[in-house]
């Protein structure tokens, strides 16, 4: 059932553009970047780790695109793949460095790193300075330059399926188990007497994470044909983990749903810029006090209801005896 | 092979251990004992690559690995228990165990983003192996039970379950039987004997000890002044005064 269920989606984003005005495709191409965003994020926040500075990922992917494409004329399709690259990149270098740090202090060596970053595309004219980057162009197919929101949606659907289904495939490789033993310092230790490379792995699974925030942010840049260090800031990084957190950290389906219903509906209800913060933070708060598994976690909890009790099987203590 | 030579360790000005040597052999049971501060742990943790020794080596199977970090030795397969019961809390007893296998996987990344049915087949033998350490320890009706929901008792022979999930060459354990009741004791003791790989164990309880260890090392104020077996170590005149003329087999857990 959820394999057709999944088919159902997928057909009718595919089919969308016929139904949908430019208006929502335009909020369908936001939902499904950020919904890379927040699912690439994932990767890192399910083995323990808090970013404070995935824009900053995003940045290095989008201003990568933009650069190539306006400054050295390179086509918008190679630049998706070096704004991937580039992410990775910097990814490795840093995470081979700060991933030995745990909580806040990793968290704040990425946020650092985010400001850098903006602040040095900010300094230098050659990276279009304070103004940014005008006029990036849309990529090219078949000869015909992909302006209107229907072709343009069709890139960003084909870039995010292909980005959520390596994410999901991922995380049910041996790979991806290995990385739910490193959530913790003890438990890494533990992993860590029983052959697992920590460092490695966790590297790996940053990099992956910055990668696909890179591609998507190269994806990104061409769509708003524009780029500034005051695009993908800050408040960019924190929304995405609002986003995880409220869809839910124990699945993968959590942060996406996080993901639509705060991108999607939450800027339809509450278009103004105000009153969207105020919307999250009041969800955060309500979501992390009354609902710590996050949204995905209700059917479970409804579900599991009175047996949730019985954690230990009751033929247990009779097995153990035998 | 497990050979301890000349081991010193220091922490600032204090000396935990001064030129410790020994030899663990093949398949030998051996307990660190010796009173509170005499250096068992800091020997311990430097077997198991925790930290490196200041003066001395480790040699295993005549390989020098003082050097080595502890997941180095873990392929090399030396595995370790910590005192402290460390599990993968949020997982479930199987999944704890599925993570001890991590150096028998190959690494196949893109085999398992695709899925194909020779990494499938893979991960179901490793299922059946992690399965097999379960039972082999009596604990397979927990396997789907959440680690940090089980009773303290499991909870231990689970870290075991880990670590015998590598498959080692030789393991350590640190205080095993802390915590546990006189009947999970002996059930312990049961199943470290039945096993034939080498063991070394930092133990308080020192019935176990005597019981099933073909040799005992007793450590003191960081050096190591007696080996041999039980019978002779329990009438080892050094022994007896380290523990301050306490009958050996009455010394208690702290």
């Amino acid at each position: 059932m959820k394999r057709g269920l999944l088919g159902l989606v997928i057909a009718a984003l595919a089919l969308l553009p016929s139904f949908g005005e430019p208006y929502v495709l335009h909020v369908a191409i936001v939902v499904l970047i950020h919904v890379v965003y927040a699912q690439a994020l994932y990767v890192i926040m399910r083995m323990g780790y808090l970013s404070f500075g995935h824009a900053g990922y995003i940045a290095l992917g989008g201003y990568t695109s933009a650069l190539l494409a306006t400054k050295l004329g390179v086509s918008p399709w190679i630049g998706f793949l070096a704004g991937g690259a580039v992410a990775s990149l910097f990814a490795w270098a840093l995470g081979t460095v700060t991933l030995k740090l745990r909580g806040i202090y990793f968290s704040l060596s990425v946020f650092a790193f985010a400001e850098v970053v903006n602040a040095v595309f900010r300094a230098f004219e050659a990276f279009g300075g304070p103004a940014g980057i005008a006029a990036v162009p849309r990529p090219v197919l078949f000869g015909t330059r992909l302006q209107t929101h229907a072709q343009f949606y069709y890139v960003v659907l084909a870039v995010a399926l292909v980005a959520l289904f390596f994410l999901y495939r991922l995380q049910w490789t041996r790979f991806g188990f290995t990385l739910l033993a490193l959530r913790t310092r003890e438990t890494e230790a533990l992993a860590e007497s029983i052959g697992i490379n920590a460092a490695r792995h966790k590297t790996l699974a940053f990099v992956v994470s910055c990668c696909f925030c890179g591609l998507m942010g190269a994806v990104h840049v061409p769509y708003l044909r524009f780029v500034s260090p005051f695009v993908f800031t800050f408040f960019l990084s924190t929304d995405l983990m609002v986003y995880v957190m409220v869809g839910g950290l124990g699945s993968y389906w959590g942060p996406m749903l996080g993901t639509v219903l705060l991108t999607g509906l939450g800027e339809q209800l509450f278009a103004a810029g105000y009153y969207k913060s105020l919307v999250y933070a009041v969800v955060l708060l309500v979501v992390i006090l009354a609902l710590p598994g996050g949204l995905i976690s209700l059917p479970r909890i409804f579900r599991r209801g009175a047996t949730r009790e019985r954690v230990v099987p009751a033929d247990a203590t009779a097995a153990r005896e035998r | 092979m497990l050979e301890i030579v000349g081991v010193t360790k220091q922490f600032g000005g204090l000396t935990a251990l001064q030129d410790v040597t020994f030899t663990v052999e093949r398949g030998e049971l051996v307990a660190l004992v010796g009173p509170n501060g005499a250096g068992k742990s800091t020997l311990f943790n430097i077997i198991a690559g925790a930290f490196p020794p200041t003066r001395g080596r480790i040699v295993f199977e005549g390989r020098d690995v003082t050097s080595f970090s502890s997941h180095d030795l873990a392929r090399l397969g030396v595995a370790r228990t910590f005192q402290q019961t460390t599990l993968f809390g949020e997982q479930t007893a199987l999944e704890n165990v599925l993570h001890g296998r991590h150096r028998h996987v190959r690494a196949r990344l893109l085999a398992g983003l695709l899925a194909t049915p020779s990494y499938r087949e893979e991960q179901r033998e490793v299922e059946r192996r992690a399965l097999g350490v379960l039972e082999l320890l009596g604990i397979a009706a927990y396997r789907d039970a959440i680690a940090a929901d089980l009773p303290l008792g499991i909870q231990k022979l689970l870290t075991v379950a880990i670590a015998l999930a590598t498959e080692p060459v030789l393991l350590l354990l640190d205080e095993p039987a802390a915590g546990l009741s006189g009947e999970e004791i002996d059930e312990l003791a049961a199943l470290i004997r039945s096993l034939e790989t080498a063991v070394v164990l930092v133990e308080h309880h020192m019935d176990l000890v005597m019981e099933i260890c073909d040799d005992v090392a007793v450590l003191d104020f960081g050096r190591l002044i007696a080996h041999g077996p039980p019978a002779a170590i329990r009438g080892d005149p050094a022994v007896i005064d380290a523990y301050l003329g306490e009958a050996v087999d009455h010394v208690e857990a702290d």
